[in-house]
């Protein structure tokens, strides 16, 4: 059947088999491949992207369900020369090691930062729960992520 | 100038930017044209005997390209060598797929190379096996009855190996001892679990006649030599390339079934043909570690000066013995930090129908230190001593180092007592039994536990690897080459999984070249244009590496020198290297630029006459000694007496890795570790069925890895005392923070509890573990 979508603000239309995950139609058919795949069970947040602006677990949903939705990949948080916020505090943090899990988290960030909820310490680390990382251990994560949520609180508050 | 100005700097990492834009590229992420997908059919009981497999259907299913079987596989190649084979280990034939008898759930039975994996998938629906269960242990007890189910024939007993480490007069020093306790432990089996799966791409290179592999391993060259052999092919015609690496943890070293399984589809169909693993074959496939069952004795003195050690211990090897196999460490290190002189450790290894068993960070050290660590605060108590100081009274000495240990290795340095006492200071042990006594009065249950440990890193020398019958050797290597830009390439077979090793070996060949660790581009994982390399795991790439680096970056820079005497008419003895020039020590306004240096090795002019043009020098290291780091845990817990459930309030590990090259990474390394650490002391365990042999908790779902909101917050300092053994002082820090976590938390729970007198004896430690310990306690009066 017939998929027409826009990721990362781009159209796409392409034919899928109804049962082609949503994961695979961004990393196999559009050959976006940070979207990555850890337990296709919806735990490790591995293939966390939005859609229309909420976080989702890619390999929960198939392809088909995205119809006529927007979707929000890694590789549309920062143009080439250039790291999106969030992205630059994982950097300062050193809140990734493998860089496997780093994507899901990136857009589960980008999505608390878009709620406007400053987190941080215990609060944070329940929100963060839905992604999984088994370099670094959190605390570098957690501290990235309470930068980028404090900053992106002063851009609001600037802007 | 600073002789070596990048060491020791936090330099962001040269990793990241790909990584943070969803660039890398890892294995699923490599799509070459044609390809061919790989679903494995996986036997669903624990052991059964393989009477047919029909493939009729599948092979006639639209999409499929071939289907493989394990009578194929055993015909066309050789078992998997063990890389680290034991003296008197008995063979436990270990194919790429079983062929009459499948010896554990998951083991590869048949596999359909097809369009995608989805059609593959369905293909392995239509295959018709029949099997005929046959009896199967899942306990080493229950491994080691009289008329056990027998593994293999070639394993009456099923036991692998039984060795025995002796050392001065144990059963004297034992038998006089004032005091002696005895426990026995049972330690859980875990999974290393990186956010990726194992994968592979096989390809058949018309062109130059090469299988190419492209994996997620942590050895390419390992892979290649390993996979070379059961193929039956020269390692030459195969080419091992590592990708970004989502993780690896040890168990992505060496060969494993589904490598062979896809090299062989590969060169039958003539198409890129790909595997990649999904969760539930993950936990039923990929190795898996730790586990054993000790029974450990240890003597004192009076005083609390510790005589003696005896641990009789059995390691559940699973099925078959892998690449790796049982961890030799446990042994290595089961005397720890202390200053202990006799000993009497015996170990066996035992079969089980479970997935056989490999490396996982700490591999054996975790174990070793969980066993003693516990008994030495059961021995502190019975003699009515602090813990803390009981541990004082014998860890050794920085006077004592270097100091051979009980089983042959030799401690290089450290100021063990120093450690512990940091880290005591930071929880304020001082006060702290005045405030537990405080917080008993109120009914809650506060404790404090410490485990002390010596982390064995690196190897010492490829001979004594050689000695002990290993198929590797303890040496890293690099290729160097400025290009004519005055930039550096580094070419190494260590792949990227995490441990910042592109960042880490730019900054040393930055600061010995005299370039920004910018300058460094790093070309990494690739068994073609790379010299011969052992890999990344035992924390040893960056003591092994760094000293390639120096010798082959040395060399550079010495031809840079009499480049630049030609250039500048000066007595090339009379020149340094220093950023981006090269000139004169005594004179710096005579100088020329490291570029234009370059340029003349790139055009062969000018250049001294007799020298050869080119920039580029490769060089082996082979480290002449391990270097031993060493640290403490110190962990405090309030615990509910009623429930069990319990609060880590305080995780404090101070640590000393010599020196530092980047203390961003060591923190974060130190930081994932710990959390590993905890994950398999709180949260983890592969739990089997012993009724049905099955594994019952083997995804995600259910095989609980921790997640930010269930860790604490890690206190963590750090002591330097450099190395005298290796390349600038470094000692490697990749696997210290998981081996004092399952310890330290014993501990402190059993301080908490001691009113009770609870003792702990098995990992995890959960709510239910500590209340049935309670129980017991409570029913012993």
């Amino acid at each position: 059947m017939t998929v027409a979508l826009l990721v990362n603000g781009r159209p796409y239309e392409r034919s899928v088999e109804s049962r082609r995950l949503l994961v695979d139609f961004l990393r196999h058919e559009l050959q976006l491949h940070g979207t990555h795949v850890g337990c296709e069970q919806g735990v490790c947040g591995a293939c966390t992207v939005l859609l229309d602006g909420e976080p989702v677990k890619s390999c929960l949903m198939l392809a088909p369900q995205a119809h006529g939705h927007s979707i929000t990949t890694v590789e549309g948080l920062a143009g080439r020369g250039e790291l999106h916020p969030v992205q630059q505090a994982f950097r300062d943090a050193h809140a990734l090691q493998c860089g496997y899990c780093t994507p899901g988290f990136l857009l589960g960030a980008v999505a608390l930062a878009d709620r406007g909820v400053a987190l941080e310490g215990a609060a944070l680390r329940e929100e963060l729960a839905g992604n999984l990382c088994r370099c670094t251990g959190y605390q570098n994560i957690v501290e990235a992520v309470e930068r980028y949520l404090r900053q992106a609180a002063a851009g609001r508050r600037d802007g | 100038m600073d002789k070596l100005p990048w060491l020791g700097a936090s330099v962001k990492r040269k990793e990241d930017d790909r990584l943070l834009r969803g660039s890398g590229r890892f294995l699923d992420d490599v799509e070459e044209t044609l390809t061919l997908h790989v679903a494995i059919g996986r036997c669903p009981y624990p052991h059964a005997r393989i009477r047919s497999i029909d493939v009729t259907r599948a092979l006639g299913h639209s999409g499929v390209e071939a289907v493989l079987t394990g009578q194929q596989v055993v015909a066309r190649t050789e078992a998997i060598t063990a890389l680290r084979p034991f003296a008197g280990s008995a063979p436990t034939a270990f194919y790429g797929m079983a062929q009459e008898v499948a010896r554990y759930e998951g083991e590869p039975v048949v596999a359909v190379a097809a369009v995608d994996r989805y059609v593959a998938e369905d293909a392995l629906e239509l295959i018709d096996i029949d099997y005929e269960p046959l009896p199967h242990v899942v306990t080493v007890e229950d491994a080691l009855r009289p008329g056990a189910p027998q593994l293999h024939a070639t394993v009456p007993s099923n036991v692998v190996v039984e060795s025995t480490v002796r050392a001065g007069e144990p059963d004297r020093r034992l038998a006089d001892a004032t005091v002696t306790v005895e426990g026995t432990f049972r330690i859980n089996r875990v999974s290393g679990a990186p956010i990726e799966t194992r994968g592979v791409i096989a390809r058949w290179a018309e062109d130059s006649s090469t299988l190419e592999l492209w994996a997620s391993t942590q050895t390419p060259h390992l892979l290649r030599a390993q996979l070379a052999h059961c193929l039956r092919m020269d390692e030459t015609d195969v080419r091992v390339i590592a990708p970004d690496v989502g993780g690896a943890f040890g168990l992505k070293i060496g060969v494993y079934p589904e490598d062979i399984i896809a090299a062989l589809l590969a060169i039958d169909t003539r198409r890129p043909v790909k595997w990649i693993e999904d969760r539930t074959e993950f936990f039923r496939g990929a190795a898996h570690a730790r586990e054993a069952v000790h029974t450990l004795t240890l003597a004192a003195d009076r005083d609390g000066t510790l005589r003696a050690l005896r641990d009789r211990y059995l390691i559940d090897l699973g099925a078959y013995h892998g690449p790796l196999g049982p961890p030799l460490l446990t042994n290595v290190m089961l005397a720890g930090p202390y200053r202990l002189h006799d000993a009497d450790i015996h170990r066996r290894v035992v079969l089980t129908n479970k997935v056989p068993m490999g490396a996982y960070r700490g591999y054996g050290q975790a174990e070793s230190n969980y066993v003693r660590e516990v008994l030495v605060d059961r021995l502190a108590r019975r003699l009515g001593q602090d813990p803390a100081d009981f541990r004082r009274r014998n860890l050794l000495r920085p006077d004592e180092l270097p100091f051979k240990n009980v089983s042959g290795v030799t401690y290089d340095s450290g100021d063990y007592a120093r450690g512990l006492d940091l880290a005591l200071s930071r929880v304020g042990y001082e006060t702290f039994r005045a405030r537990q006594k405080e917080s008993g009065q109120q009914g809650r249950h506060v404790g404090v536990g410490m485990s002390c440990y010596v982390e064995f890193t690196g190897y010492p020398s490829s001979a004594f690897l050689g000695r002990g019958g290993a198929r590797f050797g303890a040496y890293e290597s690099v290729t160097v080459r400025m290009d004519r830009a005055g930039r550096a390439a580094i070419s190494t077979g260590v792949s990227t999984f995490g441990q910042g090793t592109e960042t880490t070996f730019a900054q040393i060949a930055a600061s010995l070249l005299g370039l920004d660790p910018a300058d460094v581009a790093i070309h990494r994982g690739d068994s073609k244009g790379t010299p011969y390399s052992v890999g990344g795991f035992a924390s040893r790439t960056m003591i092994a590496g760094a000293g390639a680096i120096e010798k082959a970056a040395g060399q550079i820079r010495d031809k840079m020198l009499r480049i630049g005497g030609t250039i500048l008419g000066v007595d090339p003895a009379a020149l340094e290297t220093t950023t981006g020039v090269v000139r004169r020590r005594d004179d710096p306004s005579v100088q020329v630029s490291i570029q234009r240096v370059s340029e003349a090795a790139f055009l062969g002019y000018p250049l001294p006459p007799g020298e050869d043009p080119g920039l580029e020098a490769t060089a082996y290291f082979d480290p002449p000694s391990s270097a031993f780091g060493y640290g403490t845990v110190v962990v405090q817990v309030e615990v509910n007496a009623r429930s069990g459930e319990f609060a880590l309030q305080r995780y404090i590990l101070v640590h000393d890795c010599g020196t530092q090259v980047n203390p961003m990474i060591v923190e974060g390394q130190v930081q994932g570790a710990v959390a590993q650490g905890i994950a398999a002391a709180l949260f983890e365990e592969l739990v089997y069925d012993r009724d049905t042999g099955q594994l019952v908790n083997g995804t995600m779902v259910d095989y609980f890895m921790p997640t930010a909101a269930d860790l604490p917050v890690f206190e963590l300092d750090h002591l330097e005392t450099p190395s005298p053994v290796t390349p600038f002082g470094i000692k490697g820090v990749g696997e210290g923070g998981t081996i004092a976590a399952a310890a330290a938390i014993t501990n402190a729970v059993c301080d908490a509890l001691a009113p009770f007198g609870v003792e702990l004896d098995r990992l995890p430690v959960t709510a239910e573990s500590i209340w049935r310990a309670l129980a017991a306690a409570r029913a012993k009066g």
